[in-house]
């Protein structure tokens, strides 16, 4: 984006005081509308300094690392100040609350929010809908099952959604296609909305398809690109792109969307629509897999060993008790510790675990590649200097052949008592 | 006896571009000829001329109907007017669970299993009959996890890529199974021919790095994100027991929600 260009004589018109007398007043408060449109906070340096003083008697002492900021006994200013703002690198502005009382129009967006977390492609699909919607002045509502306790209508605002149609929080848990296909239909015949969004996910996918099939409508599956103007998608194998204006159902592919910045919508609740469905898929239930048979790529816990590791006897016995999948550096697979096809890094695998848990790993630059996309790291180790410490979330120094054994008969003492 | 239906369509070979068994079709038909005895009856919309068809009777299918049509025609109706006229009413529709050369959408098992009022059962990998007329099915989910579910028949499966590898096509077989084609009347698909066609192109991929709200920062926070190693919450425990050591990390793993409760 390139940047705003100021125009002096414009923010000077707007200070004029109009006082009729003979001399130009000029207001020195920078009055809102002088504020630089660009929507980047104006740095206060005094309030920046003010801040950062952490005492003044018997000697003055600042910190500018914004450390003493992050606890919450600061100044109480820092809660009356909107100049805390210009504080840090990119400080963002509290959104301004936008309520659409009357829209034009409405756009659902349907949220598979599995097992009551709202996913990556949620939000890009909360994101979607609000382009759709902010095109032809709509207002967007989020269908989704109802949260747990503290997920309330800011929650929502904070996504983007001007309405808010609950349905039942057990979906979020149990396997409620037809259900959640129904609901969707029964509030579309209500509401008759311009736009439809869903998760390209695979239950997203799933209750999409079968809502286009009772609506006798068709979906665009998959969008990989979105304007309010044009959707695409991918065909044919993969090799042509289909596009169009924008059809009334739609599903979004995984990361087709950037998901949005910091917002304020009001989050209206709609009343639930009423649902009358016999399913006829029942007995749903996850089954055990063995964690060794995932591969190492779409795995979601990982129990990762280093040159550190020397109890494997012991390494193998906490993958099991854990259930989670076994993979190591490249040292030890080298050695032929494991297999191959476990090798962690740059040459082995790149992993997208949301735990990863490393035994005795230095944590050299090969092996952080690999695992530069998973969300917690706990690391054992006996060097306090080693680069995994500092990769990681929760970082133990210990041997790790003492710690296994122990962690073993904990998830022993408690699977069992 | 169970009676099987199994809607077979052609590949392509994402890099020759050539016409082969499109993969979760195969393996539909994999899963159908896994089944106990019974009628198998394999449906194909679509050009009879396909050489892809003999690679499917290779696989040990005596027969194979073809409802020839021009290519961009709607196969909805035709299928569904031939499988209702199946007597008797087969039991199963096997289907892949996502074409491969034409629009794609995965939409056709669900429009068939809506018209035909059956249930339908989205990415399959096993399928076990019970004795009362019911089956019991397991679904591939994401991270290699897996769900069963139980449905009473008839209904409608698609096969996940996940399902066992088709077995491969025979030359004998192939030569000797029959392709019998009817030709139908299919309406066009206006509202494909209404899209605009060209070939694709990858996008670049889209970074999320940087802002709170998870929208992309600014160019340093992308420099950041692709050279420097990223440095975690950082909570740090030195030298405690193993005993506290192993709880700490009981403690932090349950937290993710990464153990059964
Ligand atoms: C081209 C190239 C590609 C590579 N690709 C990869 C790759 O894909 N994946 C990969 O992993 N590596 C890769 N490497 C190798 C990489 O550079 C490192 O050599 C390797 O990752 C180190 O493995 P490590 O951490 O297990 O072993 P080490 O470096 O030997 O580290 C062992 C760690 O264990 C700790 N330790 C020792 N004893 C204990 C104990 N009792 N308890 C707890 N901790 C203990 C030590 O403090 C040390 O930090 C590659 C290298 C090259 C040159």
């Amino acid at each position: 984006m390139t940047a705003r260009r100021r125009d002096p004589r414009a923010e000077r018109a707007a200070r004029v005081v109009p006082t009729g007398g003979p001399r130009l007043r000029l207001a020195l408060t920078a009055s809102d509308s002088a504020a630089p449109a660009s929507g980047r906070p104006r740095r206060d340096p005094r309030a920046r300094r003010a801040d950062a003083t952490v005492q003044t008697a018997p000697r003055l002492r600042l910190d500018w690392s914004g450390k003493a900021l992050a606890a919450p006994a600061t100044t109480s200013a820092a809660a009356v100040s909107p100049a805390v703002a210009g504080r840090g690198v990119r400080a963002v502005a509290e959104p301004v609350l936008r309520v659409i009382d009357a829209p034009a129009c409405l756009v659902f967006a349907v949220l598979d929010r599995a097992d009551g977390a709202l996913s990556a492609l949620d939000r890009q699909v909360m994101a979607a809908a609000r382009l759709l919607a902010d095109a032809l002045d709509g207002a967007v509502v989020a269908l989704a099952p109802d949260g747990p306790e503290d997920w309330g209508p800011e929650d929502w605002g904070a996504l983007g959604a001007d309405r808010v149609l609950p349905m039942p929080a057990a979906w979020a848990q149990e396997h409620a296609p037809e259900a959640r296909a129904a609901a969707v239909g029964a509030a579309m015949a209500r509401w008759s909305p311009v736009h439809v969004v869903f998760p390209e996910s695979q239950d997203g996918g799933d209750v999409a398809r079968r809502v286009a099939a009772v609506v006798g409508e068709r979906l665009f599956a998959g969008v990989e690109s979105l304007s309010a103007q044009c959707v695409a998608r991918r065909a044919g194998g993969g090799s042509r792109e289909l596009s169009c204006a924008p059809p009334r159902l739609l599903s979004i592919a995984a990361d087709a969307v950037a998901p949005l910045g910091p917002l304020r919508h009001e989050a209206r609740p709609l009343d639930p629509v009423a649902v009358a469905c016999a399913p006829r898929l029942g007995a749903a239930r996850r089954l055990p897999v063995d964690p060794d048979g995932v591969g190492l790529g779409e795995a979601d816990f990982i129990l990762s060993a280093g040159n550190g590791v020397t109890d494997w006897a012991a390494f193998a016995d906490l993958g099991r008790a854990l259930g989670a999948t076994r993979a190591g550096s490249r040292v030890v697979c080298d050695a032929g510790h494991l297999p191959r096809d476990r090798q962690v890094g740059a040459s082995g695998m790149v992993v997208s675990a949301r735990s990863y848990l490393a035994f005795g790993i230095a944590g050299a630059p090969q092996h952080l590649q690999g695992i530069g996309g998973v969300g917690h790291v706990i690391a054992i180790n006996t060097d306090l200097h080693a680069a995994m410490i500092k990769r990681a979330d929760l970082a133990i120094i210990a041997d790790a052949q003492a710690v296994m054994p122990a962690l073993i008969r904990l998830m022993r003492e408690r699977t069992h008592g | 006896m169970v009676d099987v239906a199994v809607l077979l369509s052609v590949g392509r070979h994402p890099v020759s571009g050539r016409a082969r068994r499109a993969p979760t079709d195969a393996r539909a038909l994999e899963l159908a000829l896994s089944l106990p005895p019974g009628r198998r009856t394999a449906l194909h919309a679509g050009s009879p001329d396909s050489p892809a068809l003999r690679d499917y009777l290779g696989m040990g299918l005596a027969e194979l109907t073809v409802l020839a049509m021009a290519e961009g025609r709607d196969p909805t109706d035709a299928l569904l007017a031939r499988l209702r006229a199946l007597s008797p009413a087969p039991s199963i529709l096997l289907t892949g669970n996502r074409a491969e050369g034409g629009e794609d959408s995965g939409m056709l098992p669900y429009s068939l299993a809506h018209a035909l009022g059956w249930a339908i059962v989205p990415d399959v990998v096993a399928l076990t009959l019970n004795d009362d007329g019911s089956a019991e099915l397991v679904q591939a989910l994401a991270r290699g996890q897996r769900r069963a579910l139980r449905v009473a028949m008839p209904f409608v499966v698609t096969i996940h890529p996940a399902a066992p590898a088709p077995r491969p096509s025979a030359f004998g077989p192939a030569r000797r199974g029959r392709i019998t084609v009817e030709a139908v009347d299919a309406p066009e698909d206006t509202a494909l021919a209404a899209c605009a066609v060209r070939p694709w192109r990858d996008r670049p991929k889209r970074l999320t790095v940087g802002a709170p709200g998870g929208g992309s920062g600014g160019a340093l926070d992308r420099l950041r994100a692709a050279t420097e190693a990223k440095a975690g919450q950082g909570r740090l425990l030195v030298g405690p027991t193993p005993d506290e050591a192993a709880r700490a990390i009981y403690d932090c793993l349950q937290e993710q929600g990464m153990l059964p409760r």
